[in-house]
């Protein structure tokens, strides 16, 4: 016990060391007792006096360690300004992005929502950060006389104390995270091991030992001048390591977060007419820049993805890295080929493939990757960005995209049938054209009105609006809302089935729309946006949730698993209105990945109706995962994951789940007087 | 090599056709257009052929103003220029009077090849091409599915009945007349329509008709839906030979 009233007098310790004797006491005789000639003290210990050649040589330590960061830096920084302008951008809605600021950067809570544990350890090395930035300032400070922390005053005790509690949180987290790294080895974080990780987390841990070090010895003595200068150094290093390593999410990422462009998937509109998407470097645009420069590699993005899942090129991470060593090679301003189709390629690089046309198509638009990114990377406009380079002026020649083209063309459906097909099955099912005087649009779409699932569906949920009392009217000539061709990168037919369905409503005076298809809900609702207002849509399960009071409640007691649709969960934010009417028909079973975390079935993008996918096919996958849960039925709410799910349902053998969309689970349990005949 | 690609706009396939007042012609208000689907495969082919051999290629179309939306559309597609013989009154004119002004404006542009679609959706007719071949005094050469170009001239994949083929070697300058399904089509791509903005639409007024038309359109109709049914009686012998006479002769189907 060193801490002597008379010692504290003298060197003016006294309020001190009574307060840090409560809280200290019973460690400090402990530490005491075991390593002889190591004391703990109540105070951080800070060197008295730096001669003339320390200050001279910490002066050209921080300038040699600013130049080098600088180095890397600048480059960086100029590549991002010299990207092309976002002509779309605005800081408009301020108030979500603060919030976005706050929660996922100052809370940390997307890092920790999505992998708990590593997220909370990440969460405390950066909140140990946070706490560092005073204790470090003032650390460099006191060399040449500039302390402003005392560790003798109370603010002083208090914040060096509270500062130590974080350099604990932060050596014990990073050693976790080191152990992940290079024990654990999650195959998220890459197949090849990054030293420079392993660096970095030393030099963190060695920053906080030689932090909680100077509570263990004398002021005067020389132990204290090397935990100085060790922590000095340490600093010293880490700083020009940023910018060359991943670690440059620190400096940049909560900028990506703040600025990232405002809504999900949000593709921003060509500008000119020379904009056909990302062709090439001179596309890029500064927040896909400040995007790519923020990647963690963390590989949240790889974890989710489908194609990655399914033993397809395509990897996310890849894609943005790619983008980034694009940059860093051309520049922001060329002319060559961001995809590697197109340019030379040394054979032996292996990252070439993961920026090729295959990739790039492999992507069901499911949204998984943006929607867990931590730093604000936003996959969908980068990754659609490509095909629409591709697509756009015509490099991209696959013989089922151009046969859906040309049928979107000219039947304008995607399904390539004949538009009579749909007058037909209207006047079976005798839907009254909309006129102005029912309250609904009812909007058909490609499935609801030439798919025969499809059509079961739309045809049970007119039985349901009939039942509630709802009039609805279908438009006398519908198109398909683009979504496939807007996936797929081809604005030309996107624009002009957007303007098309535009002045169907706006000829019809239709105010409300409602529509099975949460793809055909997302492109009305939000990519038509480019080319006019359309009016209200909403998707038949808000529909029906909120109208649920009215709806029958089933006692059969069936198990129902409930697949969450991309376009549906995480395009729209709907994931308990769904369950209401699930809830309704039976009991409702989740999956193993629900609700954000749903996995595709591998309709999206278009995918539907491209060819046969390499490797394993999702929707068996996720058809698997579904019928595991041991659910009697398949609850869906998008025609086309009911689809994929019939087709590979039906493949996996003996008595699979039945299969049924949410409207057909209500409408099974309505009167028999609201029956109607026949389907198709 | 220059190739001339005679289009023709046709309405849409899923278009609801009706019969005009007087019944001679279909309402043509509220119809939309398109191309004529064999004259896309021509084009298919002209713009494959540039491809791998170079050259231009030049589409030609004869109509009212509506028409330009077509040859735009080809435009994007791939065709360096396009040319519009702007007349309102194709419907007085036959398929020789209509082959005359393709044949005026062909001669003006001398190409070494002139591709057509072997027939048209509407009328189904299948003689422009041969006609303007014969008017342009070139060799030409129908249903055809694949062309190669060879150092003499052409070499051609002409499609027969009953699942044959016939190759015909010729000479250029000469015309074809292409098939359907040939080759995969391309789509209009957003490069292609801006690019289109800036290529030459050359307009040139239709000759007036000289001739009297050798052929006249009485009447338009809608296909008439026909259902007969006949029940065969007697043992299954003499219904089999009853059903034979009536395949062979009535039906002539066997």
């Amino acid at each position: 016990m060193r801490a002597a009233p008379s010692e504290g007098v003298a060197r003016g310790w006294v309020r001190m060391v009574a307060v840090a004797r409560g809280t200290t006491v019973g460690a400090r005789s402990m530490t005491a007792a075991l390593i002889p000639g190591i004391h703990l003290s109540a105070t951080l210990a800070e060197p008295a006096h730096f001669s003339g050649l320390e200050k001279i040589s910490l002066l050209i330590g921080i300038a040699i360690s600013l130049v080098l960061f600088f180095w890397r830096f600048g480059p960086i920084l100029r590549t991002i300004f010299r990207s092309k302008k976002d002509n779309d951008f605005s800081l408009h809605p301020i108030r979500r992005r603060l919030w976005d600021f706050v929660w996922e950067v100052l809370c940390q809570g997307k890092v920790i929502r999505q992998r708990p544990l590593p997220g909370l350890a990440h969460a405390f090395v950066f909140w140990g950060f946070l706490a560092f930035a005073l204790v470090s300032l003032n650390h460099i400070a006191n060399a040449v006389g500039l302390g402003f922390l005392n560790p003798a005053s109370d603010l002083g005790t208090f914040y060096f104390f509270f500062a130590a509690a974080w350099a604990l949180l932060v050596a014990v987290s990073i050693t976790a995270l080191f152990v992940r790294r290079f024990f654990v080895r999650p195959i998220w974080l890459g197949e090849k091991v990054s030293y420079e990780s392993g660096v970095i987390a030393f030099l963190i841990f060695l920053l906080m030992v030689s932090y909680l070090g100077a509570f263990f010895v004398d002021a005067s003595g020389t132990a204290v001048k090397v935990l100085w200068w060790t922590h000095t150094l340490t600093l010293l290093v880490f700083l020009p390591l940023i910018p060359h390593t991943k670690h440059l999410h620190l400096v940049i990422s909560p900028f990506t977060v703040f600025l990232k462009r405002d809504g999900f998937s949000r593709i921003p509109p060509l500008s000119g007419d020379e904009d056909f998407g990302l062709v090439s470097g001179k596309d890029v645009t500064q927040l896909i820049s400040l995007q790519v420069y923020s990647c963690v590699e963390c590989g949240r993005c790889t974890e989710h993805c489908p194609a990655s899942n399914t033993g397809k090129v395509l990897n996310p991470k890849e894609i943005i890295l790619g983008t980034r060593s694009y940059l860093n090679e051309f520049g922001p301003a060329s002319e060559t080929s961001l995809l590697t189709d197109m340019r030379e390629v040394p054979s032996n690089n292996p990252a070439a493939k993961y920026m090729s046309m295959e990739a790039a198509f492999e992507c069901t638009t499911c949204g998984s990757c943006e929607y867990q990114c931590p730093v604000g990377i936003q996959h969908l406009p980068i990754i659609i960005g490509l095909r629409r380079g591709a697509t756009n002026t015509g490099a991209w020649e696959d013989t089922h995209g151009t046969k859906l083209f040309l049928a979107l063309e000219k039947h304008g459906n995607a399904l390539g049938l004949s538009a009579m097909e749909r007058d037909k099955f209207i006047q079976k099912q005798a839907f009254p054209i909309f006129d102005g005087t029912q309250e609904y649009c009812l909007w058909l779409g490609c499935m609801g009105g030439y798919d025969p699932k499809g059509r079961e569906i739309i045809a049970d949920f007119a039985r349901v609006m009939q039942y509630l009392g709802t009039t609805f009217g279908v438009l006398k000539k519908e198109k398909c809302t683009g979504d496939p061709a807007r996936r797929l990168g081809n604005d030309l037919v996107f624009q002009t089935m957007a303007e098309f369905g535009l002045k169907a409503f706006e000829t019809a005076k239709v105010q409300k729309i409602v529509a099975i298809c949460p793809h055909c809900v997302r492109t009305i609702s939000n990519d038509w946006r480019e080319y006019g207002i359309a009016p209200e849509i909403e998707h038949h399960s808000e529909f029906m949730a909120r109208h649920k009071a009215r709806l029958p409640k089933q006692d059969s007691g069936e198990s129902i698993v409930y697949h969450d649709p991309c376009y549906l969960g995480r395009y729209r934010d709907v994931y308990e209105e769904p369950r209401e009417i699930v809830s309704l028909a039976g009991e409702l079973v989740e999956a193993p990945r629900s609700h954000e975390r749903s996995f595709c079935c591998g309709a999206g993008g278009g995918l539907a109706f491209l060819g046969e996918e390499s490797g394993e096919r999702v929707s068996h996958v996720r058809a698997a995962e579904l019928a595991g849960t041991g659910a009697q039925i398949v609850g869906t709410a998008c025609p086309f994951c009911n689809t994929m799910f019939r087709d590979a349902l039906s493949a996996m053998g003996e008595a699979p789940p039945q299969l049924l969309d949410i409207a057909q689970l209500t409408a099974r349990a309505l009167p028999a007087s609201e029956m109607r005949t026949g389907e198709q | 090599m220059k190739i001339l690609v005679a289009i023709k706009q046709v309405p849409e396939r899923d278009a609801q056709i009706s019969i005009a007042a007087d019944g001679r012609w279909i309402d043509e208000s509220d119809l939309s257009y398109t191309i004529n689907e064999p004259d896309a495969y021509a084009l298919e082919e002209a713009l494959q052929l540039k491809e791998k051999n170079g050259g231009e290629v030049v589409v030609l179309c004869a109509g009212p103003e509506r028409v330009t939306s077509t040859l735009r559309e080809a435009l994007a597609k791939g065709a360096d220029r396009a040319i519009h013989i702007e007349a309102d009154d194709l419907g007085e004119r036959d398929t020789l009077g209509i082959a005359q002004l393709l044949a005026d404006a062909a001669r003006a542009e001398s190409p070494d090849l002139i591709l057509t679609g072997l027939q048209s959706d509407d009328l189904g007719l299948g003689q422009t091409g041969v006609v303007l071949a014969e008017l342009l005094g070139i060799p030409h050469a129908t249903i055809i599915m694949q062309v190669e170009v060879t150092t003499a001239g052409l070499k051609v994949k002409r499609e027969l009945e009953d699942g044959w083929f016939q190759y015909v070697e010729m000479p250029l300058p000469a015309l074809l007349t292409i098939q359907s399904g040939g080759n995969k089509l391309r789509y209009a791509t957003l490069m292609g329509i801006k690019k289109a903005k800036t290529k030459e639409t050359k307009t040139v007024q239709a000759a007036p008709a000289t001739a009297a038309q050798a052929i006249t359109l009485e009447r338009v109709y809608l296909p008439e839906k026909q259902k007969k049914t006949e029940i065969l009686t007697g043992t299954p012998a003499e219904v089999a030979a009853k059903l034979v006479e009536k395949l062979k002769f009535e039906v002539r189907a066997i």
